[in-house]
């Protein structure tokens, strides 16, 4: 009993801690600096004595921490002796919690009889809200790859693809390949090699490791990269063994990356550059016509064997198995995108699939297919953008995810699927 | 307890029944229909189709490379070089070039360009000034300054509008304006097949052919976005970027401040946002709207009729012309300004349509983008007087901007939204940092 008792006190004392963690500095910490500048021009300008204080709120401050930002204010304006209060007083200051597309500003408008100076201090922009989310079977955790970002600005243009090789992160931008290095915890672009590939609205591609790391082939529209790395001679640095060449090609696409790494993919689409899809036709053929799709992959079924999964242009996903395709139930609210992941848990695969709705941003959601329906596996997972591509990782334990995130940039998330 | 279970039963079949995020189909005609005419600046919907710039806001209003890849500033912003992208070609397939660039941006502005030269070095086009100019390459995004080919490779004159944007001019039959695809445009063949723009078009016509299925894409003004939410048309607006402001002169009684400020203190803005706008947008006294400068109430909006009767100080009272810049809702504030501004002694008469000169202008400003220094230099641009800004700081653009107001030479009035009704089949239409809609990367839902 007493074992019990202790393992929920632990229990809630963790829990206690990850609530804690993500949340923003106590109200007095993150306040205090500007509150503190504020109070100290104000003063400057109105000098000892008393003044009314007005506080009016027109950023996306919780109104909740206002009493606690007066506070503050008072504070640190009576120790630069100013009294804030005496309603009977000439002089008043009325400050306003504002914000611009840049900073949180804070003003203050000081009225001294006929005369009203400002003055304002700046803050960095707001942290956004830490989300949480609630788990069934499965539970789904996504982990930002720090430092691949295609950041907003010039160079902020798509990522396509990503793939740990070698001890390095092989990103596919539209304009680039690229190698990302460690280097205390945060991966950084050591070597870069351009690429052409034929531009669209909609751009896509895969990168395709081999086995043994040494080795990638990457696909972009019309264009076919490969990518070696040998061990660099004795004084260069790590990063220049990498060669990447590219060359125009129509070849077709892997559609899907074998869980096991060792095994090669087993088969290829037809991808139309123009229209950003795959027509249908694939090599070799699986025995009946498929139409136009976006994503495919191949879950393993309990009697032995596989199944193409497809996610059709039409919105349709369906399932080809022994030759027929059979539409799958369950998923009217799925996006274009999925990847098949080898957790262990329930059924041992799952699909993790993309979803939004009309909402801001998209959400993830593992699904299992024993038979003809997608039976939700884990509470959705809400990421911080629009998911953009999504593949399974070479572990085949994970999926990785492009997430055009509300800042404009492209991060790369790598979203795993665990037991509960 | 019942009623929180219904919310969350209610929030769960609101989340399940939500349509999936798909990939967006290639194919298809977008019909639009606009008030104004297609190729009218600084917000004609063809302009943005057929023409880049040199740089672009994106939907968020952060500059972005278009037709340039790079720019560097050096001589304290006195000079500027861009590169252009390599690989573009005019829709009759002339090659862009820095000189194809060059020639462009000096027919956009004649001999009032903001820069005093402009030239073309291997791929770079460089700028030089006198002046500093530390917002150059927003000033470049501006609808002014879109790049159009002014003679082909030949050395003979361009015919038409032919520029390196996502869809190219087909022809103008029946009153419509038909474009198609550019199936090499550099920033990727836009989705839809075709678009067909329909100009001068009145509002409530365009309205009854969305509700017909015979147009997708529409204009809401401002003052009727309420109206259009009640006839249930799915309606998209931008923030508040345009600009309502009185351009007053500076000669005869108007060279006299006081004049201008008697003006400025007279009209009743609330008015006009509560009656003739139908609350939609912001009343304003600043140049820079809240979301772009965050101190835009510092300066006062209030009608002061004695203020106004006390600056004009008893001079007589000549006549005043004043002109709009455009019609139904513009016009009406234009006389309801009339009307403020006799009540504080003034004689105010409308000029005729098409008027070269007036005392008092209404306009309309484009305040696009998230940036202040820009925002606050393209006005002046666009007002007709190009004030370099260098100041980066809230209180220095603050004191800045008090500056240009105190000379009442511009007096803001309204922050407005522009607004769109979209059929349900279109799909991804966003609206960029200057509220213009981004045809060529929305798609139709029917598509295939």
């Amino acid at each position: 009993m007493r074992l019990v008792g202790a393992v929920t006190l632990a229990v809630c004392w963790m829990a206690v801690r990850a609530a804690c963690d993500g949340q923003p500095a106590p109200i007095a910490t993150r306040w205090a600096q500007p509150a503190s500048e504020l109070a100290g021009q104000v003063a400057d300008i109105l000098g000892p004595g008393q003044a009314q204080l007005t506080l009016r709120n027109v950023s996306k401050i919780q109104a909740s921490e206002i009493p606690s930002i007066r506070k503050l204010l008072e504070q640190d304006l009576k120790s630069r002796g100013v009294l804030a209060g005496g309603t009977e007083s000439a002089n008043a200051i009325r400050v306003t919690l504002s914000e611009n597309s840049r900073e949180r500003l804070w003003v203050a408008e000081v009225a001294e009889g006929n005369t009203t100076r400002v003055t304002m201090v700046h803050l960095e922009p707001g942290e956004a809200a830490a989300i949480r989310s609630t788990s069934e079977r499965v539970v789904l955790r996504k982990e930002k790859i720090a430092g691949l970002v295609s950041r907003a600005g010039v160079q902020g243009v798509p990522v396509l693809a990503a793939a740990e090789i070698n001890g390095h992160f092989v990103v596919m931008f539209a304009d680039r390949i690229s190698v990302f290095s460690s280097a205390g915890g945060n991966w950084t672009e050591s070597n870069s090699f351009a690429m052409s590939p034929k531009l669209s609205r909609d751009p896509r591609g895969v990168l395709l490791p081999t086995a043994d790391g040494g080795l990638f082939t990457a696909y972009a529209p019309g264009t076919q990269c490969t990518g070696s790395y040998s061990l660099p001679l004795n004084g260069a640095t790590q990063d220049s063994g990498w060669t990447v060449r590219c060359r125009a090609s129509d070849d077709p696409w892997p559609i899907y990356q074998s869980a096991d790494a060792s095994n090669a993919p087993a088969l290829k689409a037809f991808y139309n550059t123009a229209r950003d899809f795959f027509t249908g036709v694939l090599t070799p053929s699986i025995g009946t016509d498929l139409p136009p799709f976006y994503a495919a992959g191949m879950i393993p079924r309990a009697a032995g064997g596989a199944a193409v999964l497809l996610a059709g242009v039409d919105g349709k996903v369906q399932i080809v198995e022994n030759s027929v395709m059979r539409a799958v139930a369950g998923t009217r609210d799925w996006g274009s995108d999925f990847a098949v992941v080898r957790s262990g848990c329930g059924a041992g695969t799952q699909v993790i699939a993309s979803s939004s709705g009309e909402a801001v941003s998209d959400s993830l959601r593992a699904f299992a297919i024993p038979a003809l329906e997608a039976l939700p596996e884990s509470n959705a997972l809400a990421m911080d953008g629009t998911v953009t591509a999504m593949w399974t990782a070479q572990d085949g334990k994970s999926a990785l995810a492009v997430v055009l995130n509300g800042l404009g940039e492209y991060e790369v998330d790598r979203v795993s699927a665990s037991c509960n | 307890m019942f009623r929180r279970l219904a919310i969350s039963v209610a929030l769960v079949f609101g989340v399940v029944g939500a349509s999936a995020r798909t990939r967006p189909h290639y194919g298809g005609t977008l019909h639009v229909e606009v008030a104004g005419d297609a190729w009218e600046r600084p917000a004609g919907v063809a302009r943005r189709l057929v023409y880049d710039g040199l740089t672009q806001l994106d939907t968020n209003g952060a500059l972005r490379p278009a037709l340039a890849i790079t720019w560097e500033q050096d001589n304290n912003f006195h000079r500027w070089q861009f590169r252009v992208r390599s690989g573009v070609r005019f829709h009759d397939g002339t090659a862009l070039t820095s000189g194809t660039v060059v020639s462009s941006l000096t027919a956009s502005c004649n001999a009032k360009c903001p820069w005093d030269a402009v030239k073309a070095v291997g791929p770079l086009v460089i700028f030089t000034n006198d002046s500093p100019m530390p917002n150059l390459p927003a000033l470049l995004a501006s609808d002014q300054f879109l790049i159009a080919l002014t003679a082909t490779a030949d050395g003979r004159a361009s015919a038409g509008a032919i520029g390196t944007g996502p869809f190219q001019v087909t022809g103008f039959n029946n009153g419509v304006l038909a474009l198609a695809a550019n199936e090499n445009c550099w920033s990727g063949r836009p989705f839809a097949d075709a678009v067909e723009i329909r100009p001068r078009r009145a509002v409530r016509d365009q309205w009854l052919d969305l509700s017909l299925g015979r147009a997708d894409v529409v204009e809401v003004p401002a003052e009727q976005v309420r109206q259009a939410q009640q006839a249930r048309l799915s309606v998209i607006s931008s923030p508040p970027v345009m600009l309502l402001a009185l351009q007053v002169g500076d000669s005869g009684t108007l060279a006299n401040v006081n004049v201008r400020a008697a003006i400025a203190a007279a009209i009743d803005r609330g008015a006009l946002y509560n009656v003739i706008f139908q609350k939609q947008g912001d009343v304003t006294a600043s140049l820079l709207p809240q979301r772009i400068s965050g101190y835009s109430f510092l300066f006062p909006t209030e009608r002061d009729l004695n203020k106004a009767h006390e600056l004009r100080g008893g001079l007589a009272a000549s006549l005043l012309t004043m002109s709009a810049d455009g019609d139904g809702a513009i016009q009406l504030a234009a006389q309801r300004i009339a009307l403020n501004l006799h009540e504080a002694g003034f004689n105010v008469q409308m000029a005729p349509v098409g008027a070269q000169r007036s005392d008092l202008a209404l306009r309309k400003f484009l305040v696009p983008g998230n940036d202040p220094a820009a925002t606050l230099e393209g006005i002046s641009w666009e007002a007709g007087e190009f004030v370099p800004v260098t100041e980066q700081a809230s209180f220095d653009l603050y004191k800045r901007e008090q500056s240009i107001l105190n000379d009442h030479r511009i007096i803001p009035l309204l922050d407005l939204p522009l607004g769109y009704a979209i059929a349900a089949k279109v799909r991804d239409l966003h609206l960029r940092g200057d509220g213009s809609a981004d045809l060529a990367g929305a798609s139709l839902e029917d598509a295939r």
